[in-house]
């Protein structure tokens, strides 16, 4: 018996989980206020801008909507490597010349199955084939790489101008924001919903804080993990569209590490890497608080390697608020 | 109490120790002696502060308030390292071994045997072989990985790393929890060993038979305090021990069962068939009737927990099958059961029932979110309402639902598991072990939600290795030996010596 | 091509793809399906000129290997595209590539084989000049010729010939069209900004060090820069930033034109038209770009013709000829192209040597 332990937890930690979680968003909220202090002070003029913000949410978007994804899959107790070589091919799957031939709305759907095709691989290979999931993605990221180079042979594939309707998506604004930041905005809400308004978010906090219990409870942990890898997947399309737009091409460049940044942005937002714990909200402002780091760094005019050192302080630094959130101030 | 005098000196004297975490004395004044060479049996309920004494002793805490000398110098380690080099060594309940080292490196994990650097394989291998003679396990192979033992070689494995300090105190938690009865009496075997040799043993068990056997003296905790000091284990009045530890009787902790002859009439909730799964149990057949409770008995790796998982279809069966009022479930599958109306309360309620870090309502929705669902979509407030019935029914403290379940105490814990299956109609619960992990006073408690949940209708099927909750709770009881049920009878007509005849002889009354 | 729609081929519907195998083996004929331009599109150096003299006339059989990194970026697409079509022109050149790959190890390895094989010359771009270094002297040793592309192997015992591109020049000659056209319309205080490659490359360093020389000359300097990863996304991201930073903008400078196509978008986005814009490398998108008349207004080229140049040399040496138009009997031991700037005016003659990216 445990029993001690359990004793000293409850007198170490009396009030619940989730007055800490908004502890650790309120420290996120407020490395984003700071760090748009320091625009408005080191960039008056350009910083806070409508044109600025519009810019920093269009190119948080791809990044964001693979976030949603990750956030997820890491809740359920998975990781999902392949998500930035998902993109690249998704990209590459709907930007080929016979896809482009049907028309946009094709390219779209393409870009989605292709997506959402992928990530079911990932969730058979892992839920059915008991692959562990870093061995499984971290395939899966490869081979993805190598068939969307094949399919491009390696070239950038320009969306053709008779399917500007994709390029639209970008560059067409309502309310000075491009539509990008709305899908954005769509799928963030929509993970918000299922992550804490379904039974489906629910299940996901119970296989990724318990698999074992969550199977004697008579959830189909299998299946659900199987839909968390396929959630990914079609994320990944979509921000394969959005890149797209911004980009106007596919590329099996298209992504490169996105993996990292994802799973980053996620731990920075408290969900725990061993699963079962997390916020949505804290995944989409880690995502925030890493695009609005690149945007001072530019506006600034400082080098690429600078922003590496800085956001690899930040991630250190958030863990390490995490874990003292979790700890008992002993 | 104090009956120093013409005894053999202490070894270990610890006088008025206290810890505080933040708000809560977890130790408030500790007192304890231990003698060379003696067993010293450390008792209390859950809570009293055993964890936390042992962690001091370990040199994992450090007490707030209070002395302690060992071997008659002031012991006050800096690190669990310190403490094992000044003596004590200690056996958590949890071996901390590693898994993937062989065992020689595991008893000298932290001192290796090595010279620049290299560790010294052969001298290493040699030294543990001694070791492990002396523990009477010299059959156990230097350099098999620790991993592959069974729990009772890894066990020795713990003991011998503790012997390779030298050590002159072990602090032993629990040490007969994973053991089976055989082992266990290899076990005492070790322990006389060292005693004779001059090694004391604090000795944390909740198995007061054991104390009675091994232990010479006992100290009894209570609250974090020491409430009775150096009571001789073998003569103490056991009730006295449980009102030392609980401050009132355990008489009357079963509740009063209908006659047995009650449940004729009632239809059969569960029926197993032929039940086979070769190596665990063969040719099963039984039946639980609507609110009749139903005990399995039989000892560890008899068998009675393989074929409780297999009617739950944690486990898939060669042969036979699992009928629910009538009509059979798909097997293997513990999605199916749940959805005919069976639950479980299964034996590791931390790792096989519970999302620790989550609130006491997720944890007792989550096998019945369909119930507060429309197209996936949560109906919360439903769901809550439906929580906090549950934990007004089942008295659960806390009454919090959003207090993460990890916080909880471990019967009101088994509670939650309990109200998940509550929460939706159920036709029969699966009971493993059910109070394990549970203090005295909480047991009561639970057996009484147990007879109650019975008396509403639904089939209960029980499996403990305390033989006395098996007789004082089910209504009839099937005695389980080497995957064969070999007695089926109502629960009054037995007793503890009867059942236990039959789990481990087999021979007839 | 017809029956292959776009959206039939998505991974589940097969069952086959169950596992990692066959998901390969089905991407591979999905590949095969929705492959790209059905025409061969044109390779570049079948346009340049033929070379002097009876050069071209078929000599003395030779075998000539050729090994370069796998392509990541259509301007390495184009080098080994380059290299195998002025192969096929000549009936007495027998092509030995071996498998691209971007580890080092592989290419010494492949390399080696190639030494082994006992080609006549070798036609070599190397991962990395100073780690190939040893296994080109090697081939040297063994008499085998070799023809540097681009990276320079900084031992001049490991090579017979360097071929390549002018990184400084590329930058002067952006530099000089910026300054041209600013003085052209009088701008005092022009903001000039400029999107590099990777930042850590000497050749982007080259690059940044000639523009400014450059600009230098007309009184101008870089008012920002700011490095991308020579792919689309990051060109697109960066240039979206940089754009914010900066409100005006007289001319922008991009290194890499397939990073370029990014840039582009983000200019588009932008709705930005207060600047003109200048390529880098020369690809065939951008001189279309060039043409249409938009933003970007230039290039300037470092073209992977270059491997055609190359193949064309190893096969004159290997066979003991010297260049036509030259007067001596051996090709020279060193050949730097020089960046030409692609505008509107000459557009038309540089579309075919303009690369896919």
């Amino acid at each position: 018996m445990t029993a001690g332990d359990t004793d000293l937890k409850t007198a170490a930690v009396p009030k619940a989980p989730r007055v800490r979680r908004e502890v650790h968003h309120i420290g996120l909220v407020a490395a984003l206020v700071l760090l748009a202090l320091v625009g408005v002070v080191t960039e008056p003029d350009n910083f806070a801008t409508s044109g600025n913000v519009a810019g920093i949410l269009a190119l948080a978007a791809t990044i964001g909507v693979i976030t949603v994804g990750m956030t997820f899959v890491i809740i359920g107790g998975g990781i999902d490597l392949s998500v930035g070589a998902l993109m690249a091919l998704a990209s590459v799957w709907a930007t080929t010349l016979a896809t482009q031939s049907y028309g946009p709305v094709v390219m779209v759907v393409c870009a989605l199955l292709v997506g959402t095709g992928a990530g079911l691989v990932n969730g058979l290979l892992i839920a059915y084939g008991r692959l562990v999931p870093f061995i499984a993605t971290l395939a899966m990221l490869v081979a993805a790489r190598g068939l969307a180079q094949r399919m491009s042979d390696r070239k950038t594939q320009l969306v053709r101008p008779e399917n500007d309707a994709i390029e639209a998506l970008s560059t067409t604004k309502v309310l000075g924001l491009p539509l990008v930041v709305f899908i954005f905005a769509a799928v963030a809400a929509a993970g918000w919903v299922l992550l804490n308004r379904t039974t489906f978010g629910r299940r996901t906090f119970a296989v990724g804080g318990n698999p074992e219990a969550a199977r004697l409870a008579g959830i189909d942990v299998r299946r659900h993990t199987l839909m968390s890898y396929a959630l990914s997947g079609l994320c990944c399309g979509v921000a394969a569209i959005i890149i797209m737009a911004r980009t106007t091409t596919g590329s099996s460049t298209h992504g490169d590490l996105y993996e990292l940044d994802a799973i980053a942005a996620v731990i920075i937002g408290g969900t725990l890497l061993t699963g079962g714990r997390g916020t949505l909200a804290g995944s989409i402002l880690g995502v925030l608080v890493f695009t609005l780091i690149t945007n001072l760094f530019i506006l600034n005019g400082l080098q690429t390697s600078d922003q590496l050192i800085a956001k690899g302080a930040i991630i250190v630094v958030a863990v390490l608020l995490q874990r003292r959130g979790l700890r008992a101030p002993t | 109490m104090g009956q120093y005098n013409g005894d053999p000196p202490v070894l270990l004297r610890m006088r008025g120790i206290v810890k505080r975490f933040p708000g809560v004395r977890a130790l408030d004044g500790v007192d304890l002696d231990v003698r060379p060479g003696e067993v010293h049996c450390l008792l209390g309920q859950n809570g009293a502060g055993k964890s936390t004494l042992i962690k001091v002793l370990a040199g994992a805490h450090r007490p707030d308030e209070g002395e302690i000398t060992f071997g008659g110098e002031p012991f006050a380690p800096a690190t669990p390292t310190a403490a094992m080099r000044a003596g004590i060594a200690t056996i958590y309940q949890e071996l901390d071994l590693v898994d993937g080292l062989s065992v020689t490196d595991n008893v000298f994990l932290g001192h290796e045997r090595s010279r620049l650097g290299f560790t010294r394989r052969e001298e290493g291998d040699r030294r543990a072989r001694e070791l492990l003679a002396r523990l009477g396990h010299g059959e156990i192979p230097p350099r098999r990985e620790a991993g592959r033992l069974p729990a009772a070689g890894r066990q020795v494995v713990s003991m011998a790393r503790a012997l390779s300090h030298e050590a002159r105190l072990i602090v032993m938690d629990e040490p007969s929890a994973a053991l089976a009865h055989d082992e266990v009496d290899n076990l005492f075997r070790i322990i006389r060993e060292l005693t004779r040799e001059g090694v004391a043993v604090v000795y944390i068990s909740h198995r007061l038979a054991e104390i009675r056997e091994i232990g010479d003296r006992v100290t009894v905790l209570k609250d974090g305090r020491t409430v009775a000091r150096d009571l001789p284990a073998r003569t103490t009045p056991t009730n006295e021990i449980v009102a030392l530890m609980t401050g009132r009787d355990i008489e009357h902790a079963f509740p009063d069962r209908p006659a047995p002859d009650a449940f004729d009439d009632r239809p059969e909730v569960l029926r197993v068939e032929g039940l086979t799964l070769p190596g665990s149990f063969e040719d099963v057949s039984f039946a639980v009737r609507a609110g009749e409770i139903v005990g399995l008995a039989g000892l560890v790796g008899s068998g009675r927990s393989e074929i409780l998982e297999t009617v739950y279809g944690a486990r898939r069966a060669t042969a036979g099958r699992v009928l629910i009022d009538g009509r059979p479930v798909r097997p293997g599958s513990p999605g199916a059961a749940v959805r005919r109306g069976m639950g479980l309360a299964p034996e590791e309620r931390k790792s096989q029932a519970l999302l620790l870090d989550q609130s006491v309502a997720a944890n007792m929705s989550m096998a019945g979110l369909d119930r507060y669902s429309a197209f996936g979509w949560l109906n919360r407030r439903r769901e809550r309402a439906d929580v906090r019935a549950q934990i007004a029914a089942l008295d659960i403290r806390p009454p919090d639902p959003d207090r993460p379940v990890a916080t909880l105490s471990g019967g009101n814990q088994q509670k939650v598991v309990l109200a998940r299956w509550l929460l939706g109609d159920r036709r029969l619960l699966v009971l493993d072990e059910p109070t394990r992990g549970v203090d005295v006073g909480a047991r009561a408690e639970l057996y009484g939600v147990v007879r109650e949940l019975a008396a509403r209708g639904i089939g209960v099927l029980l499996v403990s290795s305390e033989v006395p909750e098996v007789l004082g709770l089910a209504d009839r009881v099937l005695v389980v030996r080497e995957g064969r049920i070999v007695h089926e009878g109502d629960a009054r007509g037995l007793d503890e010596p009867a059942v236990l005849n039959l789990i481990m002889e087999g021979s007839a009354l | 091509m017809s029956e292959h729609t776009s959206d039939r081929p998505t991974t589940p519907s097969r069952r086959g793809l169950l596992f990692g195998g066959a998901l390969a083996a089905a991407g591979t004929l999905a590949a095969a399906c929705t492959g790209n331009d059905p025409k061969e599109t044109t390779p570049a150096a079948q346009t340049g000129n033929l070379g002097g003299g009876d050069n071209a006339k078929p000599g003395r059989p030779v075998t000539i290997g050729f090994s370069a990194p796998a392509a990541d970026h259509g301007w390495i697409a184009a080098i080994t595209k380059n290299a195998q079509a002025e192969a096929k022109r000549y009936s007495d050149l027998t092509f030995k590539p071996v498998e691209p790959t971007n580890d080092i190890n592989q290419q010494i390895s492949a390399v080696e084989s190639l030494i082994s094989a006992k080609v006549n010359a070798l036609v070599l771009l190397p991962n990395d000049g100073e780690q190939l270094n040893q296994v080109a002297r090697k081939a040297m040793d063994a008499g085998i010729p070799v023809i540097n592309l681009d990276r320079v192997f900084p031992d001049k015992l490991s090579y017979r010939t360097w071929i390549g591109g002018d990184n400084y020049g590329m930058g002067v000659a952006a530099g000089h069209h910026v300054g041209r056209r600013l003085k052209e319309k009088g701008v005092a205080k022009p903001v000039i900004v400029e999107v590099q490659g990777i930042a850590t490359l000497p050749l982007t360093q080259e690059r940044s060090k000639g523009f400014a020389d450059a600009l230098k000359t007309y009184g101008f300097s870089v008012t920002a820069k700011q490095d991308a990863k020579f792919t689309v996304e990051t060109g697109n991201q960066v240039a979206s930033n940089l754009l914010q930073a900066h409100k005006k903008i007289d001319a922008l400078w991009n290194h890499d034109d397939d990073q370029g196509v990014g840039v582009l978008a983000a200019v588009k986005q932008a709705g930005r038209k207060d600047f003109f814009m200048v390529g880098g490398a020369g690809s065939a998108n951008a001189m279309r770009e060039i043409k249409s008349g938009g933003v970007l207004e230039a290039t300037v080229t470092y073209s992977p013709t270059m491997a055609a140049s190359a193949v064309r040399v190893a096969r004159l040496i290997a066979q003991g000829k010297g260049m036509a138009d030259l007067m001596e009997l051996q090709v020279p031991q060193s050949l730097t192209l020089t960046s030409e700037t692609v505008t509107r005016q000459n557009v038309d003659q540089y579309l075919p040597l303009g690369f896919e990216s």
